[in-house]
């Protein structure tokens, strides 16, 4: 790159999701925890689910930091049953559910293996977290998200998957399915006034930068990949652009893909 | 004007879970000259195990295909409901289940089309594409269903394998009664002006894609739906 990247300035941005609730599943790291705290600093209050509660303590300290308001809940996403609580104890807490965020992927996502290799163990790991998991949150949050009038349901899937990754059919089978799981709640839930979409990132999350750190000319190429040469940063980059989702300024946006990469991928 | 492609002398094997939504499809192989061999009802798919065992049994009946369609589509995922009130249960058999039935059949045919560098077609309605509403599982699972499609077609490539994904107006595969479905607003909706015809106008579409011609084409999606939605 040889031009200059400005500093994201949070300034203007605090405030733009005053008043709403918001869920970020996943949110005891990565991606998902730079999804809590941009939400924090517009000024949502966040519903912080994490499968870990000490890794969701830590970012709700983040969020408390910059001025906002979390909520821990210790979640297991691919139970009926900790979903529902989950979402029990938001609305218990701050009265309703405005904004849902599925970002929790399993462990096993960045996993290579053939499909010969896939078992069910594997299987039902990453399906669990896949496609239970929204199924559960949209059932849970259906009332709320109908009463709020800004309800939006954003689901995380992957251009990798979507373009069919070879080493892990399993991701590429459920990304793939995330996709036609928003377009047809989008199109389920546009006349109950609630706007799905889905989140396609290329983030610089701890595992890509160890993963880049490894071999320098693999990273060098990789990077060139990128237009705009560098990886997204996790709140910066990718929770600024879900911000704008969530804010009235992406209302009338509907069942659609939207990939947040850098125009890493410019086929789909 | 090149002559139609024909399967004369070839293996086609048909296997149908759930709704056969390529019947017609796979009557218009046959009339292409094709030995089709069709299975799916007696299949055990209670595990990878018994899966690979049917279709083993099938191949060694049959012989090995040159083109195997596969259709996946659970009864469950074929009825309209909205998602909030959708019992848990219908959505694991319908979406999760019919991707792990897939999965165990692709699994299962691993070695056999292998063997021969065979093709692998799927054919489906093309409301995944769009999205659905009341079919969220359904849609879902045909999204699902074309991902591993492209990720298997990568895997597989070098054993001379085609994967391939033909999306069409859904009413040419069943009748989607109480569904509404979603057209695309123009003065020209649809450019033939009407849905292609499974027996007489997909199945030379799939016999291509098992044709010498056709085999460089491989993860692809095919939008045969009269001219519809013209993507990408």
């Amino acid at each position: 790159m040889d031009g200059p990247v400005s500093a994201f300035d949070w300034s203007h941005t605090r405030g733009l999701l005053a008043g709403r609730v918001a869920i970020v599943t996943g949110a005891g790291g990565g991606i998902g925890r730079g999804l809590a705290c941009a939400l924090g600093l517009a000024g949502a209050k966040v519903v912080v689910a994490a499968r870990r509660m000490s890794t969701g303590e830590e970012t709700a300290a983040l969020v408390r930091a910059d001025g906002g308001e979390a909520l821990v809940s210790e979640t297991d996403v691919g139970k009926r049953a900790a979903v529902d609580a989950m979402v029990a104890a938001a609305i218990a807490a701050y009265g309703g559910v405005d904004i849902v965020i599925h970002n929790a992927s399993s462990a096993l996502s960045g996993k290579a293996f053939a499909l010969e290799d896939v078992n069910d163990a594997d299987w039902d790991e990453q399906c669990d977290t896949a496609l239970a998991a929204p199924f559960h949150l949209a059932q849970a949050t259906f009332d709320s998200l109908r009463r709020s009038g800004r309800g939006r349901f954003i689901i995380f899937t992957s251009s990798q998957g979507l373009h069919g990754g070879a080493m892990n059919p399993v991701y590429a089978a459920t990304k793939n399915a995330q996709r036609g799981f928003a377009k047809a709640l989008a199109r389920e839930w546009g006349p109950h006034g609630i706007v799905v979409n889905a989140v396609a990132p290329a983030a610089l999350t701890d595992g890509a930068r160890d993963y880049l750190a490894r071999d320098p000319e693999r990273s060098r190429k990789a990077i060139a990949s990128f237009p705009l040469g560098r990886m997204g940063d996790m709140r910066d980059d990718i929770g600024a652009a879900v911000v704008a989702m969530c804010s009235d300024h992406w209302r009338y946006v509907t069942g659609q893909v939207i990939n947040v990469d850098g125009g890493y991928y410019t086929a789909l | 004007m090149p002559a139609d492609v024909r399967l004369d002398g070839q293996c086609v094997l048909s296997i149908a879970i759930g709704r056969d939504l390529s019947r017609s499809v796979v009557d218009g192989l046959a009339d292409l000259g094709a030995m089709v061999f069709r299975t799916g009802p007696k299949l055990d798919l209670s595990s990878r195990a018994s899966v690979a065992s049917g279709v083993d049994e099938a191949i060694r009946a049959h012989g090995l295909p040159d083109l195997v369609l596969l259709n996946v589509v659970p009864e469950v995922a074929m009825n309209p409901q909205p998602i909030a009130a959708l019992p848990e249960g219908e959505w694991r058999s319908a979406l999760m289940e019919g991707l792990r039935t897939t999965v165990r059949l692709l699994q299962a045919l691993a070695p056999h089309v292998k063997s021969k560098g065979a093709a692998i077609v799927f054919v489906a309605p093309s409301l995944s594409l769009v999205g659905t509403p009341d079919m969220v599982a359904l849609s879902a699972l045909l999204e699902g269903q074309r991902g591993l499609m492209k990720s298997v077609a990568r895997q597989w490539g070098g054993s001379g394998v085609t994967l391939n994904w033909i999306a069409t107006a859904p009413r040419a595969l069943a009748p989607f009664e109480g569904v509404a479905l979603a057209a695309k607003p123009d003065a020209v909706s649809l450019a033939l002006g009407r849905a292609p015809d499974p027996r007489s106008e997909i199945a030379p579409a799939v016999a291509f894609l098992a044709s010498k011609a056709g085999r460089a084409m491989t993860g692809a999606t095919l939008m045969l739906d009269g001219g519809e939605w013209m993507v990408p």
